[in-house]
């Protein structure tokens, strides 16, 4: 129970009545700081890999060097920024999972942010940017942030604005200059429950305008709005005596594609003295197709990979990821304390999709399985 | 003078320190040594500077200028400080109902633990006049105790608020994480949403040097109260510790130890004597309080609440 909570409390009842009476000794209430300001910088650089593929056909590779510093400045700031350097290569394909006629692409996103955080009595704010380029896409955020905490540090609240302006081009339609304005708004809470329980929800509203078009697909034709909202249940419970902490979640999606998607995930960070934690984690997801995906049924006049009724103007989308499916991804991660100033981590996740594992419907038909796995490795220090 | 002992456990930096007749340790994480170790002896000092006031054996302390002057016309004026410890025990004494008493120092005197002798009940009859808060004449800035030998003792409320003092200090220092721990009293600074908890270890009533459970706390205080600490066995085989009944002038023997968290080790502590002075109706107390414990019955049975646990 908040301080304050149990002070009006105990007027009306002896809940919390003796607590009340011990928060009028002086300094027994002080506020301890909500979010202290980090006291130490860190450097960080990681390395993804990531590779998608489906029977006969090795799609996409990401090699994904990262770096991310954070600095203290006084006791009540800090900056942070970081860069990403994404080489994607591999096949691009046009509609469901064909591989005849699947273009091999080569690219090249470079894509940066920075932050300044500032670190208050029971509230921190922060303002941001992001930028992100490839040849054919260039996305501009700006956000902000802010949190505060209850008296007694149990819960704490955040709010989130952002809005992103992205540009849109293609290497297939050089006159393709297409543009998509996004605000995105979060709001959040994060209570301790207990001593070994901590619950957090949030919620996410996404209003876009613009274009959402795949240009990279044919046909996709998309509507000119996308709103989408998630939710988000995380539940963290610590088995003290095993030295672990259990780590679920709960995501529900939706968006006005009609898109609707949950997710549960489960996670076992164990750890093995203060230098050694193995973190393995499952997570499934079970999602709805947008309104407009098509399946793999082609028009009888105009063939693969028209879809029947096809007239340029309705919205209609091949893009797997819109489709039905259920998808099952296992992970393991391994986190090593070097020294006081030294960390590794390093990950492995195994995904796997299909239609028939969608649950509370039927998956998408004619789909080929989809695989992906990724490799991350990081190396962290303080300073 | 009090032995002062710095070391690094981990990223922590820890200064051990005797006061209060017991061994107490306050860490703090150790990002700037410099800081941390000002910290630390600042948070040192609070604690030998409430030791030093409420002292019952420093006659120029501010408890023992109140019991000198007992049973004389003569109010003591306390300062804001004092006052605010008095408010607080009366207003324990009065959710208790009259459990909770700081006036029983004169039973300590019936009962001498060190030679573990029981007094009779002829004895007990003599000083339990002199016991009792509500005979306090107290107006809320002076206070005067009606009968020569009468007694207050801040000993049941002194070393949890000094733990949470403190943490205050650390807080003040700008420290956004330690632990201060008062022979087994203690309070934990830190923000529960990013903070990596203290693991706590709560101390087994009947085994020295084991332990009956362990708590994780990111923010908050810890205090147990125990019929361990100071006792004795009759040759009936009774056994008698140190927590009084203020109206009975026996001990207490319901419990082993009750563990209470709260926000506040002085709340934590106050719960945590109150609970063991209640005996069976001391759980639906804790619950009425909205508080997690863990308590030890005579049988060695652990009875849980929100907290911790248990590791045998």
């Amino acid at each position: 129970m908040a301080w304050e909570e149990a002070a009006v409390a105990a007027t009306e009842s002896r809940v919390g009545s003796v607590l009340a009476a011990a928060l009028l000794l002086p300094g027994v209430a002080i506020p301890a700081h909500a979010e202290s300001a980090p006291e130490q910088g860190s450097v960080e650089v990681q390395a993804l890999d990531y590779r998608d593929w489906q029977p006969g056909l090795q799609r996409i590779r990401v090699q994904a060097p990262s770096a991310h510093v954070l600095a203290p400045i006084g006791s009540r700031w800090s900056v942070e920024g970081s860069l990403v350097s994404d080489s994607v290569s591999g096949a691009s394909p046009r509609h469901h999972t064909a591989v005849s006629g699947a273009s091999r692409m080569s690219e090249r996103r470079n894509a940066a942010d920075a932050a300044v955080r500032h670190y208050g009595e029971r509230e921190d704010w922060s303002l941001g940017a992001a930028y992100s380029n490839e040849h054919d896409y260039r996305s501009r955020t700006v956000s902000g942030t802010y949190s505060w905490s209850t008296e007694d540090n149990n819960r704490t609240w955040n709010i989130g604005l952002g809005h992103s302006g992205d540009t849109i081009g293609s290497s297939d339609d050089p006159s393709l200059h297409a543009h998509r304005l996004t605000w995105q708004a979060t709001a959040g809470v994060t209570q301790v429950a207990s001593a070994a329980d901590l619950v957090q929800w949030s919620l996410g509203l996404n209003v876009g305008r613009g274009t959402f078009s795949d240009p990279y697909k044919f046909p996709d034709i998309r509507p000119d709005h996308r709103n989408q909202a998630t939710s988000l249940l995380r539940w963290n419970h610590d088995l003290g005596a095993l030295d672990a902490v259990v780590r679920l979640g709960w995501r529900f999606y939706g968006d006005s594609f009609g898109v609707r998607a949950n997710t549960l995930d489960a996670a076992w960070v164990q750890s093995f003295g203060d230098r050694l934690q193995l973190t393995p984690s499952l997570r499934y997801t079970t999602q709805r197709a947008a309104r407009f995906y098509v399946d793999p049924v082609y028009s009888a006049s105009l063939g693969e990979p028209f879809p029947p009724g096809y007239d340029g103007q309705h919205p209609v989308s091949e893009d797997q990821r819109l489709s039905a499916f259920g998808a099952l991804s296992a992970g393991l991660r391994v986190d090593v304390k070097l020294d006081a100033r030294w960390r590794l981590d390093a990950s492995v996740e195994r995904y796997e999709q299909r239609g028939s594992w969608r649950l509370g419907g039927d998956g998408s038909p004619g789909l080929a399985p989809f695989s992906a796995r990724w490799f991350q490795l990081g190396v962290a220090c303080s300073f | 003078m009090a032995v002062m002992q710095f070391e690094h456990v981990g990223d922590d930096l820890r200064l051990r320190f005797e006061a209060m007749a017991s061994r107490n340790e306050i860490l703090v994480a150790c990002h700037d040594e410099v800081r941390a170790r000002a910290a630390l002896d600042a948070a040192r000092r609070e604690v030998l500077r409430i030791e030093a006031k409420y002292s019952r054996y420093r006659p120029d302390s501010a408890v023992s200028r109140i019991n000198a002057a007992a049973g004389s016309a003569e109010r003591v004026e306390v300062d804001g400080e004092t006052a605010s410890l008095l408010e607080f025990a009366a207003r324990l004494f009065e959710l208790s109902g009259g459990l909770f008493d700081i006036t029983t120092g004169p039973l300590r005197h019936a009962w001498d633990f060190r030679a573990g002798i029981e007094p009779g009940d002829e004895a007990l009859e003599r000083v339990l006049p002199l016991v009792g808060w509500s005979q306090v004449d107290w107006d809320g800035r002076s206070v005067r105790l009606p009968r020569k030998g009468m007694e207050l003792d801040f000993g049941g409320i002194g070393k949890e608020y000094v733990a949470d003092r403190a943490h205050a200090v650390l807080a003040q220092s700008g420290i956004g994480r330690g632990l201060v721990n008062l022979a087994g009293d203690l309070r934990v600074l830190g923000a529960p949403v990013t903070g990596r908890p203290w693991t706590i270890a709560i101390q087994h009533p009947r085994v020295a040097d084991a332990t009956c459970a362990s708590v994780l706390l990111a923010d908050g205080a810890l205090a147990t109260s125990g019929d361990y600490e100071r006792y004795f066995v009759t040759p009936d085989g009774r056994r008698c510790c140190h927590i009084l009944h203020p109206r009975s002038g026996r001990p207490v023997a319901h419990w082993q130890s009750i563990s209470v968290i709260q926000p506040s080790c002085a709340a934590a502590g106050a719960l945590a004597t109150i609970a063991m002075l209640l005996g069976a109706d001391a759980l639906a107390f804790l619950h009425e309080q909205g508080a997690a414990y863990l308590a030890v019955d005579q049988a060695g049975c652990l009875h849980r609440h929100d907290i911790g646990q248990p590791t045998f």
